[in-house]
């Protein structure tokens, strides 16, 4: 039976007037227990080693994630030459992030998401800068960008990484034991 | 790197300024020794992926030089 509010000032206990799942068609969820599956698909890879200058993309260097506990959900993206796969379609959440340093002025850092919907032609989906301004020793900055892609088709759907620098000096900071040059993947529900 | 100091003190802080991009891996990257360096295959450069155009290693003793030389550089500019 439908539970109806009587009036604007009243209410309904539901925990001492209500037994089981109240079905959907009745305005319910039909849920017998709580919501155990979540998040289905999450992970982490990111750069190992540090370099100079542009790399439009990244070609390589990536690592999942391997230390201080880290655990991915589900099955994982995969990676080959710097070419990012989803497991499975849906739509994710995607964020890349990077250190940078250098020694001088450097006006700008960018960090870039890129994704295909044919397995060829990328577009840029986010773009994030920072920069620095010489303290007359090394300097750090950080560049965050983030986007939510929709992959209907895992094996046309691809997301790879760029970052570019105004000052060909400034170095992207990378590192196998902490994420310095860092990607994540959160799926979010269903294509 | 020393990330507090800035001061070099690894051969991975000479290499990266030998040559721009990803030019150089590791066959380990959790133990960056001059004995585990090798040549990436693939770069990216605007947006394609290519092949590397470094096609020869430094030597050690000219990596562990370039080390010395930019913490020379980094000894100066703080003393």
């Amino acid at each position: 039976m439908a539970l109806t509010r009587l009036g604007p000032n009243q209410s309904i206990n539901l925990a001492s007037n209500v037994t089981g799942a109240l079905p959907v068609a009745n305005g319910g969820t039909a849920l017998t227990s709580g919501f155990s599956n979540g998040i289905t698909e999450a992970d982490m890879y990111r750069v190992t080693t540090s370099f100079t200058g542009d790399a439009e993309p990244i070609a390589s260097n990536w690592e999942r994630v391997d230390t201080n506990n880290f655990s991915k959900i589900g099955t994982g993206w995969s990676e080959s030459s710097g070419i990012f796969s989803a497991p499975s379609t849906g739509i994710y959440h995607i964020k890349f992030g990077s250190t940078f340093y250098i020694n001088g002025d450097n006006l700008w850092n960018n960090v870039r998401i890129a994704t295909t919907t044919d397995n060829s032609s990328y577009d840029i989906s986010a773009d994030g800068f920072d920069g620095s301004k010489s303290a007359g020793d090394t300097t750090y900055c950080n560049a965050v960008t983030e986007c939510i892609f929709d992959v209907e088709n895992v094996s046309t759907h691809k997301v790879r990484f760029h970052t570019r620098v105004y000052n060909n000096s400034s170095t992207t900071s990378a590192s196998s034991t902490d994420n310095e040059c860092y990607v994540t993947f959160v799926r979010l529900g269903d294509t | 790197m020393d990330k507090i100091t800035g001061r070099p003190n690894h051969i991975e802080d000479a290499l990266a300024t030998i040559h721009d991009n990803q030019w150089f891996t590791w066959t380990d990257s959790k133990n960056k020794i001059y004995a585990n360096l090798k040549l990436t295959e693939k770069v990216g450069v605007d947006g394609n992926i290519v092949d590397n155009p470094i096609t020869e290693l430094p030597t050690e003793t000219a990596v562990n030089t370039k080390l010395k030389e930019l913490q020379d550089a980094w000894d100066a500019a703080n003393s």
